[in-house]
């Protein structure tokens, strides 16, 4: 490995040190919520980075059907994977969140709600990939589901957001908006920044995998065809 | 505070199991790519 | 091109006129989810009335992918889809047509299904008969849009009735929701439901004209 290869897990191992000394002693203790609060630094930024990661799904799904590219197909697909595990993370923290705070597990509160349908739409689109054999046909479906999930996110948002207002929930929000100590501002930016790079680097170690994998399948077909190759050919 | 610790072991375990999954996949290719190199080195 | 839709549409209307296959399933289907539904809960006829709509499309949504389910089963099953893709047809045209063929479907089920909702949830609909319909072709319209797209897609996976159901129901969440509010309003539970018959026609809309152009790259061979 190249001294470069160190860098982004070098910056992964740092941001995510800092973000946990700030979260833990540098911000304070929240009023209200109390220690569990803090749970907030990590649930919202995994939600950031989620929503980021079928972003990037969209546009790699693009640039796959433009150019047929696979490689676009395995970034896509790289970054799918990564963002669903960080949507995961979200739907069990929300949770864990709320019940010493609201006493409940689970409302329908819009943020929540919309979390789920986009976690059951990526997964959709990691099943798809794994019910598919042939390799150009999953990248070429897959880069379609890409495109119309994401078209239908707005979507989503808008219908959660106005079924919410219709049948109004408690909120599993806090922290964000009116009043945040500017210690909680700085440990939460430091936070997302750790999470998102945190993303980048388990996005791109993904993504070289599966490049890596068609390198060997390519391999793999060229082997086979060796001995085949007599000399009169 | 309990629920603070389980949200933080959730997380922790999952970005762990997320990378030890990784590593896993990427043990197995570099052991394919050991076995294609000596079908064709030959 | 358009003869091409009508084509394909009026092939697949005779082969269900014939058989009454996906029709009689589908309707069967919503009839026994509305009437598991009275049984595992059961409901006064205030509380009918008003989540009555919910159960509505929660039947058609199940009635629509059984029925959405064989719009490429029968062409795969007899390689029929290989001579659907040599034909030098454009494959927009026979999106449209399998998407109005299951618009169709999905209607006269929803019709038939109308008089025994109103029966079994003691729904006071009759004036609103009209407005129902019209939603409906809207919610219909927004489900096989992108149902028809997912189906194609899903038959090309191994387990293609476990797909189809997976891929449609969180995309058609929005449609669903506009769907039963918009009934809900029709039948006089909610006071104001401008906002959703606007997303149902965006719904519709977007999805319409991404399905079709999504279909060109799942048709390919």
């Amino acid at each position: 490995m190249k001294g470069r290869d160190y860098i982004l897990p070098a910056l992964v191992f740092v941001s995510m040190l800092l973000a946990l000394y700030l979260v833990g002693f540098y911000a304070p203790i929240e009023r209200e919520q109390g220690v569990v609060q803090k749970i907030f630094y990590f649930h919202v930024p995994s939600a950031w980075v989620a929503f980021l990661a079928f972003f990037v799904v969209f546009v790699f799904s693009f640039r796959y059907l433009v150019s047929r590219d696979k490689r676009w197909d395995n970034r896509a697909a790289a970054a799918a994977e990564v963002g669903v595990m960080f949507c995961t993370l979200v739907i069990i923290t929300g949770p864990i969140w709320a019940k010493p705070v609201w006493g409940i597990w689970w409302t329908w509160d819009a943020r929540l709600t919309l979390t789920l349908v986009l976690w059951l739409i990526y997964v959709s689109y990691v099943l798809l990939r794994h019910y598919v054999a042939d390799a150009e046909k999953r990248a070429t479906l897959s880069a379609v589901l890409g495109i119309i999930g994401f078209i239908d996110v707005p979507l989503v948002y808008f219908a959660i957001r106005w079924w919410r207002t219709q049948h109004p929930q408690p909120v599993i929000a806090g922290g964000g908006g009116s009043g945040m100590d500017p210690r909680m501002a700085t440990a939460f930016w430091v936070s997302l920044a750790a999470f998102t790079v945190l993303f980048v680097y388990l996005y791109r170690v993904r993504a070289k995998q599966h490049d890596l994998e068609d390198e060997i399948e390519q391999a793999h077909q060229l082997a086979d065809e060796l001995p085949a190759t007599g000399k009169g050919d | 505070m309990t629920w603070m610790i389980a949200a933080y072991m959730v997380i922790w375990i999952a970005i762990f199991v997320f990378v030890f999954n990784m590593d896993r996949r990427q043990k197995a290719l570099a052991a394919e790519l050991e076995q294609l190199k000596s079908k064709l080195g030959s | 091109m358009l003869r091409t839709i009508a084509t394909i549409l009026w092939k697949d209307l005779r082969i269900e006129l014939r058989t009454r296959d996906a029709l009689s399933a589908s309707f069967v289907f919503c009839v026994l989810v509305l009437v598991i539904f009275n049984f595992t809960l059961d409901l006064g006829s205030e509380e009918a009335r008003r989540l009555g709509s919910g159960f509505l499309w929660v039947a058609f949504a199940f009635g629509g992918i059984l029925s959405l389910n064989r719009t490429f089963a029968l062409e795969k099953a007899d390689g029929c889809s290989k001579s659907l893709m040599l034909a030098p047809v454009d494959r927009g045209a026979i999106y449209l047509g399998k998407f109005l063929a299951n618009v169709v479907f999905m209607l006269v089920t929803q019709v038939l299904i109308l008089p025994l909702f109103v029966v079994f949830f003691n729904v006071p609909a009759e004036s609103a008969v009209p407005l129902l319909l019209l939603i409906f072709l809207l919610g219909s319209i927004g489900f096989s849009s992108v149902g028809t797209l997912f189906s194609a897609m899903a038959a090309n996976t191994r387990m293609r009735e476990l797909m189809l159901p997976l891929l449609l129901l969180p995309v058609s969440i929005p449609v669903l929701l506009a769907a039963v509010e918009t009934t809900q309003y029709a039948l006089g539970v909610n006071e104001n439901a401008s906002d959703w018959f606007k997303l149902l026609i965006v719904y519709d809309i977007v999805f319409v004209v991404a399905s079709y152009l999504g279909f060109e790259f799942v048709m390919e061979e």
